[in-house]
């Protein structure tokens, strides 16, 4: 009788211990899976914020290049044009020069006045040069020369009134309607961009 | 033995098994419960360990950009050294070749 109670009291213990490890096996399970869950997220949004680190890398050093290079460019081009305007400044004083040596400015002044006079439709022309030009050709043939030069019949007369140039002339129609600027700094100022890509052409040959 | 000592033995054998089941159910109980703090504390771990290493791969890459941009800078100053030195014939030729332009 007494072997059979402590049978049945262990069996009652055995099975509660039994029912209690399958609690515990299946508490575990649950705990583990939620982990395994989240860390499961966790490591998607970690591959998330690494994802696009390649591009991200190629950008930082492409943006420090590109600064660089463009920071590069600007002073590359702040100093050609610091040369440029050099080299300019060195073209304005030998037209100065040109403009004292009367063995080669006479003739330019007078293709220059023949070309104004040419441009004007008008049959009588006024022409303007600059007070040192006034004072060295008045009462010379200059004009006469320059229509000479011209199959033209049209008539040229010296203005009074000085221009403010280093060379050239103005010539207007008699009404002062109609002018054409002949002198260096027009010149100068319509060739300026032809003259830019030859002096650059020669001094910054790519 | 009587018959309430049987019984008391079977009382005290199935209150052992509560105990048991009692004692199991709260230690899960108290794992579940913690289970929050350790996700948190697992979530930060690899988040942070993802933020450590794309913030050292910008900081090479700065590194890098800085190294490539000093060489450019470099470069730049040779460039700028090079056109500055020019030769006082081809300076001459230039000069001469904008009149050429200018007075024909």
């Amino acid at each position: 009788m007494s072997g059979g109670l402590d049978k049945l009291v262990d069996d009652i213990v055995r099975e509660s211990r039994t029912r209690a490890e399958e609690i515990r096996k299946d508490g575990l399970a649950q705990v583990e899976d939620r982990i395994a869950g989240a860390r499961a997220e966790a490591t998607r949004e970690a591959d998330q914020i690494t994802r696009n680190l390649r591009t991200e890398c190629e950008a930082v050093v492409n943006r420090r290049v590109s600064q660089e290079k463009q920071k590069a460019r600007l002073a590359y081009l702040a100093e050609k044009n610091r040369i440029l305007s050099d080299v300019m400044k060195d073209v304005q004083a030998r037209l100065l020069e040109f403009c004292r040596n009367d063995s080669s400015y006479r003739p330019f002044l007078l293709k220059s006045i023949a070309q104004g006079i040419d441009a004007i439709p008008s049959d009588r022309v006024k022409v303007a040069l600059s007070e040192k030009d006034i004072r060295r050709y008045k009462g010379t043939k200059l004009l006469t020369d320059a229509l000479s030069t011209m199959d033209t019949t049209k008539t040229a007369v010296l203005s009074e009134l000085p221009l403010e140039t280093t060379g050239g002339a103005v010539v207007a129609s008699e009404d002062d309607k109609v002018r054409v600027d002949c002198t260096l700094e027009a010149r100068l100022e319509l060739t300026k961009p032809q003259l830019l890509a030859e002096i650059s052409k020669i001094l910054f040959p790519s | 033995m009587s018959s309430p000592e049987i019984m008391n033995k079977i009382v005290e054998a199935e209150k052992e098994g509560r105990q048991i089941l009692d004692q199991t159910s709260k230690e899960i109980s108290e794992l579940k419960r913690d289970v929050p703090n350790r996700i948190a504390s697992m979530r930060q771990d690899i988040l942070q360990k993802a933020t450590k290493r794309r913030e050292s791969a910008l900081a090479d890459a700065e590194k890098t950009g800085a190294e490539e941009a000093k060489r450019i800078s470099l470069e730049s100053k040779k460039q700028l050294d090079s056109i500055s030195r020019i030769p006082s014939a081809k300076r001459r030729q230039a000069v001469d070749r904008a009149i050429e332009l200018l007075l024909s």
